[in-house]
């Protein structure tokens, strides 16, 4: 299980995004409306995960996501969450440290593909696995 | 609504194609909501927007005030399908119900917004809702360009206007 911070202006997202981390067996430590709040909640909770996004009044995802990369050494965990896709927005937060992207609109199954991409164990963690007997069995 | 001539700026169709094509798509795959009829883009002189009209601005080369308006049965219906399964706890109906009005906008515009003139990249404000329905009249050398979609729940209303340095926040113009 994860601790994760969500950070999102929007409180239809908010609520969305809280569902589906429950529904993948995660646990909300936080929630924040703009960048501030995120970096001073980031300092206090030190969570496994955040999700930014990246369009906020105030501060916005792209100047929190630099200034938690600074302060966690570019060790923190930080998925981009981004209804404008174009190159140039998406790029500059992959290089200042973002670990991944999710183009809005969100989903479950988009949102445990990008966490199973920086945290293995949690890849797909819904699918059962088959071992050879088990294929046996299918094809049979 | 009065309509002038049907010249647009080339810009602000190639702007408008994709978020109309947006629109739909979003609607009809991810809200499960069939459009039954588009409108053709039109150049009223001055423009009703709805209650529940979410205004998002673009910056970069292209400087633009993009608003969808969202019928009350509509819209109620996007927040029955987009909050389905999901838990609001003691969240308050009518911010669930804004905030739903925005994250949809942000959404289709966000997805949709592109730059047909330089290749630059456009970045778009945060979302903003206007509470109350009013009317604004063209002036000066502003444009408006718009376009209705037509749903078994009501009407979307998406509107451009330009240019954007003309306007100050909630769509009041500016002193000139």
């Amino acid at each position: 299980m994860l601790n994760v911070l969500v950070v999102d202006d929007s409180l239809a997202i908010r609520i969305k995004m809280k569902g589906f981390l429950k529904k993948l067996g995660h646990d909300i430590v936080r929630e924040a409306k703009e960048g501030k709040e995120a970096i001073q909640l980031y300092k206090e909770y030190a969570p496994d995960l955040i999700t930014m996004d990246i369009s906020m009044p105030g501060m916005n995802g792209v100047d929190a996501l630099k200034e938690i990369m600074e302060i966690s050494n570019r060790e923190a965990n930080v998925i981009m969450i981004t209804a404008n896709g174009q190159d140039g927005i998406v790029k500059d937060a992959l290089k200042l440290g973002a670990k991944g992207y999710i183009l809005k609109p969100i989903s479950k199954e988009k949102l445990q593909d990008s966490i199973g991409q920086i945290f293995p164990e949690y890849f797909c963690s819904d699918n059962v696995l088959l071992d050879d007997n088990d294929l046996d069995d299918i094809f049979v | 609504m009065n309509d002038e001539s049907k010249v647009i700026h080339t810009y602000t169709k190639d702007i408008l194609h994709p978020i109309i094509k947006r629109v739909k798509t979003y609607l009809e795959e991810e809200m499960n909501i069939d459009v039954f009829n588009t409108s053709d883009i039109t150049c009223p002189k001055n423009i009703h927007l709805k209650k529940n009209t979410v205004m998002i601005g673009t910056s970069g080369s292209i400087k633009l005030i993009i608003t969808l308006g969202f019928d009350e049965v509509l819209l109620n219906k996007l927040v029955e399908v987009f909050m389905e399964g999901e838990d609001i706890g003691d969240c308050d109906i009518e911010e669930v119900t804004n905030s739903i009005a925005c994250e949809v906008t942000n959404t289709i515009i966000g997805n949709a917004i592109d730059n047909p003139v330089d290749s630059s990249d456009i970045y778009i404000t945060p979302p903003v809702l206007i509470y109350e329905a009013k009317t604004l009249n063209k002036y000066k050398d502003s444009k408006f360009a718009f376009v209705t979609f037509i749903t078994k729940y009501g009407e979307i209303e998406l509107t451009a206007v330009g240019p954007k340095e003309q306007f100050e926040n909630e769509l009041e113009f500016k002193d000139q």
